[in-house]
């Protein structure tokens, strides 16, 4: 992927805190809308309404494009899908305040580095959840996704082996765990992963090799791959 | 997708001609990433199309990353356009600020 150049000069201090807009929740259960909250306060002096713009383009330009990924990276990292996107509104909110810091150079990993913050400020707020055990909703998206256009054997062995794989991505210790998912499911780049768990690429890279390499043992041992070479 | 290096500088500079099978099983799982430089990648992919035992290892690991990919669950497009606008609201307010 290559990073959006984005022409932005960050500007120093004297910008308005961000607060969070008001959410209204809509009375015939249909999506909530979101609402600018009023945004002048005492205390900071508006900002000129060239700088403004400009936050906004770099915001709209380096941020918008990239919540998708933040979503998904969100579900990897909170185990609890209800939780991701509240941690995906605060890391929004968090580059608001931050981006006349933020010199346009990679906004995914600077967004992961955002994001991975504001998942340890949640966790330190409150006790980690237990453990899920395999999500059966991914598992019959799993089940679907593989079963088109493919005849009843290969269905078959396609369910074997995705459930093994389930299984033994379950059984992995965290750490290696959530590398596998942020490049495996998440499909991010071992840097973009490295910034979304705060270690060095290299870490990423070990942590991620010897969690396949386990896997593969247990696909093995199931019977569903042939026996390493290693 | 930028090719970066990832060759560990513990493993030593790479010699020159097609990769051994000890060389391909180290790399093989940085191979599948796209993360070898280009150079690198060659040398690794030119041994898979020779060596059954490591072709066969390789296309293993493809299945296992296939597998992992299909349990992403995709994000819910009504939650991504709720913080799209989430995102507008707060870009839009840095722009006209408040009436």
């Amino acid at each position: 992927m290559t990073a959006v150049p984005v022409p932005f000069r960050p500007r120093p201090s004297s910008r308005p805190a961000a607060t969070a807009p008001a959410r209204t929740e809509r009375s015939d259960g249909s999506a909530p809308e979101w609402t600018a909250a009023p945004s002048s306060s005492p205390q900071s002096p508006p900002l000129p309404m060239d700088g403004r713009r400009e936050i906004a383009r770099s915001f709209e330009a380096c941020v918008l494009p990239e919540v998708a990924v933040l979503l998904r990276v969100a579900g990897s990292l909170t185990e609890q899908p209800c939780d991701a996107e509240d941690l995906v509104q605060e890391t929004l909110l968090r580059a608001y305040r931050a981006i006349d810091r933020f010199d346009g150079a990679h906004p995914r990993a600077w967004l992961l580095t955002i994001l991975r913050h504001a998942a340890a400020s949640r966790a330190r707020r409150r006790r980690p959840e237990t453990l899920s055990d395999l999500d059966p909703a991914a598992t019959a998206a799993a089940d679907r996704a593989s079963v088109a256009g493919a005849g009843p054997e290969e269905v078959v062995l396609t369910r074997q082996f995705d459930a093994t794989v389930a299984r033994a991505l379950q059984r992995l210790p965290e750490r290696m765990r959530r590398v596998v998912e942020l490049v495996d499911l998440d499909q991010l780049s071992y840097a973009e992963a490295a910034s979304a768990l705060g270690v060095p690429p290299g870490t990423v890279m070990s942590r991620l090799h010897r969690g396949r390499r386990r896997m593969r043992a247990e696909l093995a041992a199931a019977g569903v791959a042939p026996t390493g070479t290693r | 997708m930028t090719v970066r290096r990832w060759w560990p500088r513990r493993w030593g500079r790479p010699p020159p001609g097609p990769a051994t099978c000890a060389e391909a099983q180290r790399a093989l799982q940085a191979y599948l990433d796209g993360a070898l430089l280009a150079a690198d990648g060659d040398r690794i992919r030119g041994h898979l199309e020779q060596c059954r035992r490591c072709g066969m290892e390789a296309a293993v690991y493809r299945e296992l990353k296939a597998a992992l990919a299909r349990r992403a669950p995709a994000p819910d497009p009504a939650t991504v356009r709720r913080l799209e606008r989430f995102g507008e609201a707060l870009a839009r307010r840095g722009s006209i600020g408040s009436a």
